[in-house]
């Protein structure tokens, strides 16, 4: 599936949450099932600087696609990462670099993705993108 | 003190929903809200008065400037200075230190002392640690107790002939600890001849203040969280010291004579008051110590001690929660809270989609939580437009939240 529809699918399984608790109850949901990133890759190399809470984003190449694991010490902010993280994974590294959607637009999740440059958010998303773009260059 | 009831209906910010609730607003440690008295006296300026201050020959550079002016005498009242010439504005407290580290430190000699405490805002720190880097000052620490409050004896044992200014908290942000300060003065004095620095960030706001009963030699406030408009604060000093000390800042409105190769400095407090000054603010704030003072600030610290035990016996029947607070009687209105196993910021945004407003992070405070082992807290903090109903709607709120976070 492509980051376009990837990114129309979790607009359509948000607004079926109408006030922001049931979206931040949603965002707790995907974090509870995001079980698997191991605590060794808790390091300051995979630390996302600028969000009030710890996240970590690990990305790697597989097959000519990348993968990016999330990781987060509050359930809300992990909820985001693993949302992002699932839609940019197994997407190329060029498709993730010209991607021109901008996630903060797109998605109404209230105070935590407001597009202020020192947002959580949007450090996960730079953090991506820098990432795909070394590859992609 | 009126009914909160009354008082929030002189600030129009309650008038909002937040995600469809009244606003419960737990956040003016942070900054608090404005009274419409005081949002209409900076519109009354712009629109009436407007002109540079201390420049013009014409009835409206008067005006303000005397509307300016005013502010310095209502202030000095406020805190029972001895003159208004002992009032300098600045852009706030944080500006405050800065001044006071720049200005005081250089006179140092490389090898003197400034003694802080544990839980000083960064605001109390980090331009000592400039300034003791730039003339090779050393800094020590006040230890804080495992009850949250100053460590006495330690306060003595630190202090010594190097000791050359001492700079403190006089309601912590975090503990809500009230340090006994007349005492601290006159230990200080007594073994010392160290500067004594109070922060008023957060006591000028809640407590009847008397600079002169205290005893102490310098005071910085924060106007923003004191009903205030942001952009301004105030540094009170003693006249004698603050004559002997050298400005910070350069520029117009400071100065007595200028040639191009010197200049000499106009007389306190305009010295240390360096271009167009933000004097519009200075009404504004000036609006806010009228609010204030209309209420009474003994009335105003009744009501925080009421209201801080009422939160406290609230806060401390959630299950599971940990609060951050001294032990002592007397105490502000401030409770930096946490739970186990959940994340301080998950509990804010939960506690704002009830309306609640929280500071979440580590406050300015981030030595004190990292001794705690604590990466951050939530923090609910009383002032004069809160009452019972908001700290039960926040402990509803909390342990609602704590539900799904669990």
């Amino acid at each position: 599936m492509s980051i376009e529809a990837k990114v129309e699918q979790f607009k359509k399984t948000l607004s079926l949450f109408p006030n922001p608790q049931e979206k931040y109850q949603y965002l707790i949901e995907q974090a509870k099932l995001n079980e698997d990133f191991p605590t060794e890759l808790r390091i300051d190399e995979f630390k996302v600087n600028g969000c009030q809470s710890q996240v970590w984003l690990v990305p790697e190449e597989r097959e000519e696609k990348l993968h990016f694991s999330s990781d987060s010490d509050a359930l809300i902010a992990k909820g985001l990462v693993t949302l992002i993280a699932s839609i940019y994974s197994d997407e190329s590294a060029q498709d993730i670099a010209s991607s021109e959607i901008d996630l903060m637009e797109e998605f109404e999740l209230g105070v935590i993705l407001s597009p202020a440059r020192r947002n959580g958010a949007f450090s996960m998303l730079k953090t991506i993108k820098e990432f795909a773009k070394k590859l992609a260059d | 003190m009126k009914q909160v009831s009354e008082i929030k209906k002189d600030f129009p910010i309650f008038q909002r929903l937040i995600n469809g609730k009244e606003l419960t607003y737990l956040d003016s440690g942070a900054t608090s809200q404005k009274p419409n008295i005081v949002i209409d006296s900076m519109s009354e300026v712009y629109k009436q008065n407007n002109a540079n201050v201390h420049r013009g020959t014409y009835v409206l550079s008067s005006e303000t400037t005397s509307k300016y002016e005013d502010v310095r005498n209502k202030f000095k009242n406020f805190i029972n200075a001895n003159s208004p010439e002992e009032i300098i504005f600045t852009k706030g407290c944080t500006e405050g230190f800065n001044l006071l580290a720049n200005s005081l430190c250089k006179d140092l000699s490389e090898g003197d002392e400034i003694l802080l405490s544990e839980i000083e805002h960064h605001a109390n720190i980090i331009p000592w640690q400039m300034a003791a880097d730039k003339y090779g000052l050393i800094i020590k620490y006040i230890n804080v107790d495992k009850n949250f409050n100053l460590d006495m004896d330690h306060l003595e044992t630190q202090l010594t002939n190097n000791t050359k200014i001492v700079s403190l908290v006089g309601e912590s942000n975090i503990s809500g600890m009230l340090p006994d300060i007349k005492n601290i003065n006159k230990l200080i004095k007594s073994k010392t001849e160290a500067l004594f620095i109070l922060d008023g960030a957060q006591l000028v706001p809640h407590r009847e203040i008397d600079v002169q009963d205290l005893g102490i030699d310098f005071l910085c406030v924060s106007g923003h969280k004191m009903l205030g408009p942001t952009g301004i604060g105030v540094v009170w000093g003693k006249k004698e010291l603050l004559e002997k000390m050298d400005p910070v800042y350069g520029g117009g409105d400071m100065i007595e004579e200028v040639y191009y190769d010197k200049a000499t400095w106009a007389p306190i407090p305009h010295k240390f008051e360096a271009g167009t000054p933000p004097y519009v603010e200075a009404i504004g704030l000036g609006a806010a110590v009228d609010y204030l003072s209309d209420l009474t600030m003994a009335e105003v610290q009744k009501h925080s001690d009421h209201l801080r035990l009422y939160a406290k016996n609230t806060l401390e029947n959630i299950n599971g929660i940990n609060i951050i607070h001294t032990d002592s009687e007397n105490a502000g209105c401030t409770f930096a809270m946490s739970v186990d196993g959940v994340h301080a910021t998950d509990i804010s945004l939960m506690l704002d989609t009830y309306g609640v407003a929280v500071r979440a992070g580590h406050h300015c405070v981030q030595p004190f939580h990292r001794k705690l082992n604590i990466d951050a807290t939530f923090r609910a903090t009383g002032y004069i437009y809160n009452d019972e109903k908001d700290f039960d709607t926040l402990a509803n709120a909390i342990e609602d939240s704590l539900k799904i976070l669990r």
